[in-house]
Formats: structure tokens, sequence, C-alpha cells
């Protein structure tokens, strides 16, 4: 089973965020991935070690940011990412969840295409009678490429032979054969996709449904989305996800078909996957994990265009409106502040100032701070400021 | 240099009224419908357009005229026994090919589960912009200047939001239409209901795709009913585990951080008319300390596996500031934090520190407030 993670980088401290226009500079930023994207990974990870298969991330940012933080999804105590994709491309920057959206269905299609590509070809050779021999080298190929599992072709000490190999070996007939690789390629339509609730910065929530929106459209087949999932079960074999979620002043439990998307509450908690399960996720895993994270540009996702970055989004962010100023550090009994509006003066042959009331005094020389204490201009931060300037705001805040 | 460009005046035609989607519960609407009604209004006078609620359901004859007595004009249904419980993909078939048709000028969703699931589905299947968590509706023009000319798009919505921490943003959508948001609750006040007022009710028959019904209910389970109402309040009051010593290392009884806690909330709600919560770190709940028992649930729980919140004021107490709760409260307007611990992780983003005893500290700030 092939488990997508839907990932963001997101600005580590959003204190300190940089934009032009209202568009993010992520490259100029210090990134992380979104705290929440853990929880969604845990889940994940489960639903792949359940069924076997791989765990494959895909995120759209700049890859230079992007890529080293990747390091963090492949070496979580659990299994990690197995694989991962970054969309990069200047073209895409400035995306709404609309554009953004596009562009992720496109990298999620692509590594579908990839992967049942490679089962198709196998198909193909093996129904067109290509020599098994052929078969083999090509099976074996693919393997290496982390493209087909266990089942079909493996060099794991003890698992069972793989399909191809037995058919190349004169174990098994053709028939036998095509019904292990077509039982792969069913298994690839039966994928899931893996969200966090929402990111820490756009905190909108909605790039998830509308991924699975776009990729329906994409694949022409509705993908249903399942929103505040706090625990589910996922199985390949039948095709079928029951999940809890909450919504309104309910808890849904809920059976739905595969392929489908679903957003992980912050309070789900990973269980283990049965012994029992054991056998068949070896047999549905791949060779190992693909160290090396996939850059793909617009371009490489036949992305129009017209669909992805700025020019694709349907909403713009006008300009941001300072509603408390820049969030100015004061600490009690020690941060000195103005008592009232100072004008521009001259000192020392320096001009400072103007300064506003309850300011914060920033790089004033010491010997400055003392006259402006002495005159009764700058006082020490004290409870009562603290008061009027804390509640002051939200008196005024209520009123509005 | 704008002042050379030649502007543009540019009207997206064709598209009327201001449209609600009708979250119900239970045979009623839910509050927080109500009060997108009440947003709806306002913006649709300015501009002249009607508000038209739309609900959708099973048996919904009871409520068809509930919109229209808390403020709307005209109400849209779908009453089919395959939409008897929400689900994303029949529904976004049935809302999208009402708008694809009748094409409103505006949707307005209330930000909840079913908000935040059918609002993005619907506007990307009808390839429209969607605003999420607006606090505020503001019809105004939106100008862009490109080096062709300066565009003005005539009469769009503002959908304003909080943005990083200490700004809002204001979210356009000028070029598509219907401009859609998500409106987060305790933002309007619900007009006051009056069955007096009348308006067509009009019945929309419903046509679904054959892969629309792909999930199946096997259990639908009532929440217990909580009255912490974190994100409505203004100002939020929380309490880590710092409240179990005082800064010489002594033990407190934590019910003592409590009620001073408490008290703080009387001051602030009497002095302020504002509303006020108490919350607390998820270290704090699960140390389920017998002392705080029903006093200090999990309802309170701010971080990441809690709510996330951002009032006006938020104050920490005795709260170190894990990344897990810093990101439940980061976009504060005010964060004051009290902690012994100058090295407490919380300071890094509170805009008002006291490095200090929270048990020396919150019975002075008590008195000071108390004599304002």
């Amino acid at each position: 089973m092939i488990v997508l993670l839907l990932t963001k980088a997101v600005p580590a401290r959003t204190t300190r965020v940089i934009t032009v226009g209202g568009v993010l500079r992520r490259e100029e930023m210090d990134l992380v991935i979104n705290p929440l994207d853990f929880k969604a990974l845990q889940a994940a990870d489960y639903a792949k070690r359940f069924n076997g298969g791989k765990l494959v991330a895909v995120s759209m940012g700049p890859d230079f940011k992007v890529k080293p933080l990747f390091n963090d999804l492949y070496l979580q105590p659990i299994e990690g990412i197995d694989e991962g994709y970054i969309l990069s491309d200047r073209r895409m920057a400035g995306a709404d969840t609309w554009a953004t959206a596009y562009a992720l269905a496109l990298g999620v299609k692509k590594v579908l295409d990839v992967n049942r590509g490679a089962v198709d070809e196998l198909i193909s050779m093996v129904e067109s009678g290509e020599l098994p021999e052929r078969v083999l080298q090509r099976a074996r190929e693919l393997y290496e490429l982390n493209l087909i599992p266990n089942l079909l072709y493996t060099d794991k000490p003890g698992a069972p032979e793989g399909a191809v190999q037995r058919y190349a070996g004169g174990r098994s007939s053709r028939e036998e054969v095509v019904e292990a690789l077509k039982r792969v390629r069913v298994e690839l339509e039966r994928f899931l996709i893996v969200a966090g609730l929402k990111t820490s910065d756009g905190e909108t929530g909605s790039t998830g449904p509308q991924t699975a929106e776009a990729l329906s459209d994409l694949l022409g087949r509705r993908i249903p989305d399942i929103t505040h999932v706090s625990w589910f079960e996922v199985d390949a074999e039948t095709g079928t996800l029951i999940a809890e979620r909450k919504t309104g002043s309910y808890y849904q439990k809920i059976r739905c078909s595969l392929p489908c998307l679903i957003t992980i509450l912050p309070d789900y908690r990973p269980e283990v996957p049965p012994v029992s399960r054991r056998k068949r996720a070896r047999a549905f895993s791949y060779r190992s994990k693909s160290r090396e994270v996939v850059v793909w540009n617009a371009d490489a996702i036949e992305a129009d265009p017209s669909l992805i970055g700025l020019a694709g989004s349907p909403t713009i962010v006008g300009p941001g409106i300072d509603i408390g100023g820049v969030p100015v550090q004061k600490f009690l009994g020690t941060t000195k502040v103005f008592t009232s509006k100072v004008e521009k003066f001259d000192f020392n042959g320096k001009t400072y100032g103007p300064f506003e009331r309850f300011q914060k005094v920033e790089g004033l020389p010491e010997e400055l701070i003392r006259e402006l204490e002495s005159k009764g201009l700058v006082k020490t931060f004290d409870l009562k400021d603290l008061i009027s300037e804390v509640f002051g705001g939200v008196l005024a805040a209520a009123k509005h | 240099m704008s002042s050379q460009l030649q502007s543009i005046e540019v009207r997206v035609e064709g598209y009327r009224d201001v449209w609600v989607y009708c979250e119900h519960e239970e045979g009623k609407l839910t509050r927080a419908t109500t009060e997108v009604i009440a947003g709806a209004r306002k913006v649709a006078e300015k501009v002249g357009m009607k508000v038209v609620g739309v609900l959708m359901g099973y048996n919904l004859d009871d409520l068809l005229m509930e919109p229209i007595y808390y403020g709307a004009d005209k109400v849209i249904y779908c009453d089919d026994q395959r939409l008897k419980d929400y689900q994303v993909l029949p529904y976004t078939t049935v809302l999208s090919e009402m708008i694809l048709e009748l094409k409103p000028w505006a949707l307005l969703f209330v930000t909840s589960e079913i908000g935040k699931d059918l609002g993005p589905r619907v506007a990307y299947r009808t390839k429209t912009g969607l605003a999420a968590d607006v606090i505020d509706l503001i019809v105004e023009d939106f100008v862009m200047n490109l080096p062709t000319g300066r565009y003005i798009y005539k009469d769009c919505i503002a959908q304003v939001r909080p943005d990083f921490a200490t700004r809002i943003a204001k979210i356009f959508t000028p070029k598509h239409r219907p401009q859609i948001s998500s409106v987060r609750p305790g933002n309007f006040t619900p007009l006051p209901r009056d069955e007096r007022r009348s308006g067509d009710v009009v019945r929309w028959e419903p046509r679904f795709n054959d892969d629309d019904f792909q999930v199946e209910i096997l259990e639908t389970r009532k929440l217990p009913k909580s009255d912490v109402m974190l994100e409505e309040a203004n100002v939020v009051i929380s309490l880590g585990l710092g409240i179990l010593r005082d800064a010489s290392g002594r033990p407190r009884d934590p019910r003592e951080a409590y009620r001073m806690a408490e008290e703080l909330k009387r001051v602030v709600e009497e002095k302020f008319g504002v509303k006020v919560e108490i919350g607390s770190s998820r270290a704090l709940i699960y140390a389920q300390l017998k002392e705080l028992e029903g006093l200090i649930t999990k309802d309170r729980q701010v971080g990441q596996t809690g709510k996330t919140i951002a009032p006006d004021v938020y104050i920490a107490l005795g709260i170190s500031g894990a990344l897990q709760h810093r990101v439940g409260m980061q976009r504060s307007k005010k964060i004051v934090a009290v902690n012994i611990d100058p090295g407490a992780p919380i300071f890094q983003i509170a805009h008002y520190c006291v490095v200090g005893d929270l048990y020396d500290v919150l019975p002075r700030l008590i008195d000071e407030l108390r004599s304002i």
C-alpha cells in the first residue's frame, strides 16, 4: 500500500515572518516541519506497517530549505518516511490553498504513475511472452528502484521467493505471476493520503480536502476526504478504511472505500499493528528507503502554469494591518519605557526620537537614559504599566 | 509611480446574493450559524443584495423558516434521505451544482468541522477562492497595481483573518465568484429571532454522481457537553506545572493558584466586561492532581493536542512553554508570562515577561486591577 504524507515546511517562529506584499518569503526564513504533521506521520506510519508498502512524503516549497527538514521525517523513532518528493519552483511561490492543492495533487499523481508504470511494464512483458530471464532482470532493476514490492521480487534473507523469481526459475506458471502482478496493481489503486489537521502558518486546514478534490479531477474518480480523524484502521486487502472523526458535537464512526484522504486530529494515538499482519506487510513492502529526496519543478509534474503559484490562486492577501504593533518584549522590573511622548531631540551631537508613550528604551547611551530618568521621561516598566498596556487594549477590542 | 498608472475599474458581473450554509443539529440552527447570518446581513446590506440561507439534510420541514427568522431573506433547501448525515462528497456535489447554476456573489460557512471540510471542497470544485477562519467581513474595493495599470476591483469582501500574532490580514477573492469564507464563531452577534419575518423558501432537487456514496456511517455518538469556551474568551488565564512550587521551591497547594486564577478572572470580567476562561497546559492535566480534579479538565487544554486559541490576552502562569503548547496560543494578541525560570521558552514569545513567583505576582496583579 502506498501511503502518502502531505507535509509542509513552516516558519519556525511566527514572530519573525518575512513577507513581501503579503506573500511569505519562505526561502529567507528558518523553517521547520509543521508540528501537526508529525501526528500525520505517526498515522501514516501505522497505516504502512499494518499493510506493508511505503510511506512517501510530498511537500511543496523551496527545495534547499525543505530538503534538510526531510531528514527529520526519515529519522523518526517509528519507521519514518521511505521516499520524499519536493515540488519546488519559483513559479509555484505565493500559492494559496487552491493552487497548492492543485500542485500537490499533480505530485501525488506522478508518484502513483511511476509506481503503476513499473508494475504495468512487467505485466505487459509477461503477457507479450517476453523471455522469463528478461522479466527477471527488469524486475530486479525495478525492485532496486523500490518500485515493486517483495511479493514480486525480493533479496531479503528468509523471505519467500518473489513471484517473478519463481516464474523465471520455472517454479510457477505465467498465470500465477500475472495474478501476483495484478494483485500488486490493485493494491496501488488503494492508496491512502494522510495530512495534518492544519499548518501552523496558514492555519486554514483547507489544503487536505482541496487536494482530495484536485486529485479527483486528475484521476477522474471521486476521492473522499475524512477530516478530524482521531482513530482509524485501514486494510488494503479489503480496500476499506474505518475511522472515527469529530463533527459538530458528535463522534462518528465511518467506513470508507480506498483511495481516500484523511486529516489527523492532534489527539490521535498510533497503535501497534498486530503480529498477524506481519507476513502480509512484508510481502507488500519495498526493498529499502530511498534517501535521495527527489525534487520536481512545475514542468516535471506537468502543471498548467496558469493554475500554480500566485497566478493560479483565486485569493490574494491584501496588505496586513498591525493591530498590536511589532511584538516588543518588556520585562517587568527591568525594561525601561518612556512615560510620555517625547519629540525629536539632540544629545551629545546626535539626534534621537521621537518616542511614543510606553515605547521600550532600546539602544540609547546609558548617560542619556539616566538623564531621561531624572526628568521623569523614562521609568522602569512596572505592574501598573503592564495592566494599562495589556488590559487597555482588551477594553478597546471589546468595545470594537 | 502608481499615480501615472491608468486606473481600470473591474466589476465581476452576473453574481448576486450572500449565501449562508446553515448548520443544524437536532432540528435547530447552530448558534454559530445564526452569527454568520448576522455577518452576511452586514455585507449584503452594503451592496444591496439578499441573504440566502442554504439548508441541506433530511426531514427539514420544521427548520425551513429558521434562517429567515434569524435575518435571511430567502431559503434554498435540499431535503433528501441521502443527505441525512453530513458526508463530504454528496454535499459537495449538491452545493456546487447550486452555486454553478444560481451564481451567488458570496458564500459563508461556519468555521467548524463541516465548514472546514465542505467549504474547501466546494471552493475547489467551483474554482473559486476560500478564506478560512474569518473574523470580520468588510465591503471594499481591492486595488492591484500592475505594470499595465491600476486595477480596481469594485465592491469585494475584505475577509479579515488573524495573521501572525499581532497582525490581521485581509483576504480578497477579486476575480472569482462566489467569494467563499468560513467565519469563526464568536465574532458576530446573532439577530434576535423574529417569527414575523417572511421570505421565499425554494426547494432544490439534488443530482448526485454515482461515486458520491463511498462513505457509510457506522455509529454516531454524542460528545459530552463542555461549558469551557476557550475559543470564545477574550482573555485566557492558563496554568502550568509551575503552580506546584513557589520561588523557594516549597510545594504549594495547586488549588491556591487555581483560586487566584479564578479571582483574576472575576476581576477582569467585572472591570472590563469581557469573557475570561481558565486554560491549562497539557502537563498539568496529565499530572491528574487530586486537588484539581473537576477543575483542570481536558477541555481546558491549550496546545497541539488541545485547543488552538488566539485571545486578545493570554496569561501563562507557571507554564514553561514547550513548542506543543506554544503552537496552541502563539497567535494570542498579547501574551503575558509569569515564570520563575528566566530561561523558560515561553519568554521567547511573550510580549510581557514577569520573571518571578506567581504566588507573589498574582495577588499584586489582582489588587492593582481591583484598584482601577
